[in-house]
């Protein structure tokens, strides 16, 4: 802060206080002192100082309007607005930050305070241009510690224990009490179970009220998904000084993260209380209260909390995979949970995303939190851009790797689990190679084995977080199909003793990273290399055969599309060669082909509803029964809401091939969906539990059935029929 | 809404009167969106006509004028009984002026004050405007009137894009699951709720910001409701009117010998609409016992009718 001392240098002395005396108090950690300090400063006549002063005593508003006084005054001063910056970032109001830190930049080119402010605010959007920012800093200014200091954490955040150690060493051979330096130290020491006694003597000598720092460590350990430790930290960090109002607002968020909520509320009303009223406070606020609208089911040790207006509906899906689930894990990772698991499930995308917020590199649709998981619900989609089962058994399989690692699997390698998990249980689920992946392969960006958290956490690239799972998990993929599961099982276990991702491969692959890399791209070519290698004709070629469909040029749209598809079979999203070659084909009159075309979009893994139904329906007009059951059944994993009527032709499929157990669910699904046709819908389920020979069930439900509409003459003679 | 149900079988059973269909479908502004009017409106065409005693007119494309609009009318003004029912529909885009509803048709466009001032002068007793263009909520408060139902597929004047809810209102004629109560009549009541349920859920699914909010006016003093039912005292006389009818309830209805089966039916159903409304003070075993042998009892007597 050696800009600050500066600054106070200039400063009138309008009070018997100073700005480096009240720093200086509150650096050493002297918090009453330094709170008599900054109310003296707060009379200062200088609006700068007075702007710190306020800021210091949480008077925002106060604070805000000396710093706007103070630009007025000091049109000139850089520092001024980076400070000015520092207290908007601090309280989560990211633009306005930004905005000043540019004015400064503006002022003075390349201040490296303004740097600073902006690379924390990169920082905190998790982006690659943090560390830029800082080195850039660094470069202006070789002395500032800070920046060391930043480029420490970061180096931490992207789990490079070494790099992080080097930086903090650095910014400690700047300055010997460089605070947030030796708490990096600790850090590192106590991500590996060590005590860290050395680097907390050296910081209790400088500071021992310094709860800033344990704050910090505690997001080191929330970002590696060490929940519970970093909750410890977050109240040690507290009981250091119960003013931290971010660490008691993380802590608050953490806590409802892990269902403890009554403590979460009390926290973060605490928070709101003291005028801490940031978005993740007032969100999370806001999404507890929302909670009343959930309802939650126990059935052993899964837990499910599903929205109100949905539970009727979802539940049976959700239950069955999560049991199904549950039961496959428990036997392929060989460990029995001994807390139950938690499942949340969120129609609002917005409520899910208050729920995971301030995480790095999420894929958003799933998230788990050692034993709870949150989830969008497939509602919180659009039709087909979502497979809610495949999220599900991903996130479930974190859940596993997370127990059986005690928290220290690396993120690379659960992410690989979880992505294989996907298509383990079904090879139609997960995610296939996109564009984006393409594209990465063929530019040479896939991240060695080594660093590949760096992919997940600070991307360097729009779309490296989605390429790090797919890589992460066809390594995974790699690994099982050449070593076996136990492979995998054994490596996971290795990683919760804390070795590293080199130490483990070399354990257990018996190469060494760099040969695995190399092995890896040599096995991954024999998998997608001909994709690869296809796409940009697949990408010219898919634009011409849009177009003859436009000019319904049927002959020509099949001649062009179906070497398309040979090209990149794996795209299926919508426009997907196949539909448009399943469209000239039945155009053509050439059902059979259609649905040929058609099952093969879906076994890669298409999964629009729509084609789906369209692929149905023409199974059923075939005379296939089964398959088009069988073909809507897929749409339950995909998008199961909003449409009672699918269910309903699933449900009379699956009666009509004998299948009464399933036609239960789906008339069950359709009774749950809250239809305008409610008679119908009870009718059904009572003819569906007829057939299966459950009579009482079948009465009640006809009944309901005339309850609705009492004039219903086929659920009359249902009655009729059942009274006998 | 049981009780709506019973009368809107009743309902059924005495209509020998006439229905006035009067269908229009306006201008598209391009070729899409007439092709899409035109073919609602002639899907609205084939349906209406298998209602017996249909009077039924529908205009499309360049017939879509003015004068035909008021013809039409004029003819069920001139001709119609109060026993009948009345059902316009307009099928395509509208917009407000500032003063009046305006339904964009070739030619002038005919106003919500125009509309209502010749539909005032036919006798018909139940009379349905089903106004489904953009801009539509604007023309409520001009149409209202006691013993007419307005259904409009925005809610205001500020809803201008163009709406979806038309196709599932046309759905709901056709769908046998609109027919919530099954009495083999679609009232204009279960389509409003039908269809207004797709419109909502089609927003929902395509994740996009709803931009029509349909509203029912039958009490010929609001300005409507979203969501009908008795806490708001709409739908009472929407459910009593029937839109579409299906079905052998009208041969029924027809034949003599039956007459005093119908009868014992219709107590039977007032004995049960009686214990729905009692269900809150009695036990759920009594209830689903009352209720299961007067079920029964009914579906006995039904069985006995349509033998």
């Amino acid at each position: 802060m050696r800009w600050l001392a500066v600054l106070a240098l200039f400063a009138p002395l309008a009070s018997a206080a100073t700005l480096e005396e009240c720093r200086e108090h509150k650096r050493r950690g002297r918090l009453p002192e330094a709170r008599t300090c900054w109310s003296a400063l707060s009379q200062s006549h200088d609006a700068a100082l007075q702007a710190e002063a306020l800021w210091a005593l949480r008077d925002y508003n106060s604070a805000n309007e000396r710093f706007r006084s103070a630009v007025a005054q000091k049109p000139k001063d850089a520092l001024v607005r980076v400070r000015w910056g520092r207290m908007f970032f601090e309280r989560g109001q990211r633009k306005e930050a930004a905005q000043l830190y540019e004015e400064a930049i503006g002022i003075q080119a390349d201040f490296p305070p303004a740097l600073i402010g902006l690379a924390y605010l990169a920082s905190s959007g998790f982006e690659s241009k943090a560390v830029e920012l800082a080195e850039k800093a660094l470069e202006k200014d070789p002395k500032l510690f800070e920046a060391r200091e930043m480029l420490a954490r970061f180096a931490l955040e992207e789990y490079d224990e070494k790099r992080a150690i080097e930086q903090a060493d650095k910014a400690l051979a700047i300055s010997q009490e460089a605070l947030d330096a030796l708490v990096i130290r600790a850090t590192v020491e106590w991500l590996n179970d060590k005590p860290g006694t050395e680097w907390i003597a050296r910081l209790d000598k400088t500071n021992p009220n310094y709860g800033e720092g344990y704050a910090m460590a505690a997001n080191m350990f929330i970002i590696n998904r060490r929940y519970e430790e970093g909750i410890a930290l977050y109240r040690k960090a507290l009981n250091k000084n119960p003013d931290l109002l971010a660490a008691k607002a993380e802590l608050g968020v953490n806590l409802m993260r892990l269902g403890a909520e009554s403590e979460a509320r009390q926290l973060l009303k605490e928070c709101y209380d003291a005028n801490w009223r940031t978005a993740p406070v007032t969100n999370t606020l806001t999404l507890m209260d929302s909670y009343k609208n959930f309802v939650t089911f126990e059935k052993g040790m899964l837990i499910l909390r599903v929205h109100k207006k949905e539970a009727e509906l979802l539940r049976p899906y959700f239950e069955a995979e999560l049991e199904r689930a549950s039961n496959v894990f428990e036997k392929k990772y060989q460990l029995k949970l001994t807390k139950p698991v938690q499942l949340e499930v969120y129609p609002d995308h917005e409520d899910f995303a208050v729920r995971t917020m301030g995480l790095p590199g999420l894929g958003a649709l799933g998230v788990t939190f050692g034993n709870v998981v949150a989830m969008d619900s497939p509602s919180g989609r659009k039709p087909g851009t979502f497979h809610w089962a495949s999220t599900l058994w991903h996130e479930l399989s974190h859940v596993y790797a997370l127990a059986v690692t005690k928290h220290r699997v690396p993120r690379w390698f659960t992410e690989g689990l979880a992505v294989h998990e996907e298509t383990a249980v079904n090879t139609e689920w997960g995610d296939r190679l996109d564009p984006a992946t393409i594209r990465a392969i063929k530019d040479k960006k896939l991240l060695p084995v080594a660093s590949l958290d760096r992919g997940f956490v600070r991307p360097s690239y729009p779309a490296q977080v989605t390429v790090s799972y797919f890589q992460a998990g066809k390594i995974c993929d790699y690994i099982n199909s050449k070593w076996g599961w136990q492979k995998l099982v054994d490596m996971l276990r290795d990683f919760g003793t804390g070795k590293t991702t080199p130490e483990v491969i070399e354990a257990h692959l018996g190469l060494k990273p760099e040969q695995f890399d190399k092995d890896f791209l040599a096995w991954l070519d024999t998998q997608v290399g001909e994709q690869v290698k296809g796409f940009d004709a697949w990408r010219k070629n898919i634009a011409v055969a849009n177009a003859l469909v436009k000019e319904k040029k049927w002959d020509e749209v099949i001649k062009t599309a179906e070497p398309i598809v040979r090209s990149y079979p794996d795209y299926v999203e919508s426009g997907s060669a196949y539909e448009l070659l399943a469209e000239a084909s039945e155009k053509k009159g050439d059902k059979a082909k259609a649905i040929a075309i058609l099952e093969q979009w879906a076994k890669v893994g298409g999964r629009q509803p729509e084609t789906l139904k369209k692929l149905a329906a023409l199974l059923e007009e075939a005379g296939h029964k089964r398959q088009a059951a069988e073909t809507l059944e897929r749409i339950n994993y995909i998008y199961p809401v909003q449409d009672d009527e699918y269910h309903r032709r699933q449900g009379e499929l699956w009666l009509e091939v004998g299948e009464k157990d399933r036609a239960i669910r789906e008339f069950t699904a359709v009774v749950g969906s809250k239809p305008v046709d409610v008679a119908g819908s009870y009718y059904n389920l009572a003819k569906a539990l007829r057939a299966a020979g459950r009579n009482d069930q079948a009465r009640d439900n006809v009944i309901l059935a005339l309850e609705a509409a009492p004039s219903f003459r086929p659920a009359q003679k249902l009655l009729l029929e059942l009274s006998k | 809404m049981r009780i709506l149900a019973v009368l809107a079988a009743l309902s059924a059973l005495a209509a020998p009167a006439t229905t006035w269909y009067i269908t229009v479908a306006g201008l598209g502004g391009d070729p899409l969106f007439d092709q899409r009017f035109n073919a609602l409106a002639q899907e609205m065409d084939k349906l209406v006509r298998t209602t017996p005693d249909a009077k039924v007119t529908t205009l499309t494309g360049p017939a879509s004028l003015k004068v035909r609009i008021r013809e039409s009318l004029a003819d069920a003004a001139k001709n119609g009984k109060p026993e009948d029912t009345l059902v316009v529909t307009f099928i395509g885009h509208g917009n407000f002026d500032g003063q009046d509803y305006k339904f964009n048709i070739p030619g002038a466009d005919i106003t919500a004050a125009e509309l209502a001032e010749w539909m005032d002068r036919v006798p018909a007793q139940k009379q349905a405007v089903i106004n489904t263009t953009s801009c539509s909520g604007a023309s409520i408060d001009m149409l209202r009137r006691d013993n007419r139902v307005i259904i409009s597929a925005t809610k205001s004047a500020t809803e201008r894009l163009a709406t979806q809810f038309a196709r599932f209102w046309v759905e709901a004629m056709r769908n046998p699951e609109a027919d919530t109560d099954k009495n083999e009549v679609v009232s204009v009541l279960e389509a409003f709720r039908f269809a207004d349920k797709k419109t909502v859920g089609f927003y929902e699914t395509q994740k996009r910001l709803a931009t029509e909010h349909a509203m029912l006016e039958d009490t010929g003093k609001g300005s409507g409701v979203r969501a009908p039912g008795p806490d708001n005292g709409h739908g009472l006389l929407a459910g009593q009117t029937p839109l579409v009818r299906f079905g052998s309830l009208q041969q029924a209805a027809k034949s003599p010998e039956k007459q005093a089966l119908l009868k014992k039916r219709e107590e039977v159903e007032a004995k049960i609409e009686k214990l729905k409304y009692e269900k809150a003070a009695i036990s759920v075993e009594d209830y689903r016992k009352q209720l299961g042998s007067l079920l029964l009892e009914l579906a006995k007597v039904q069985e006995e009718i349509d033998r």
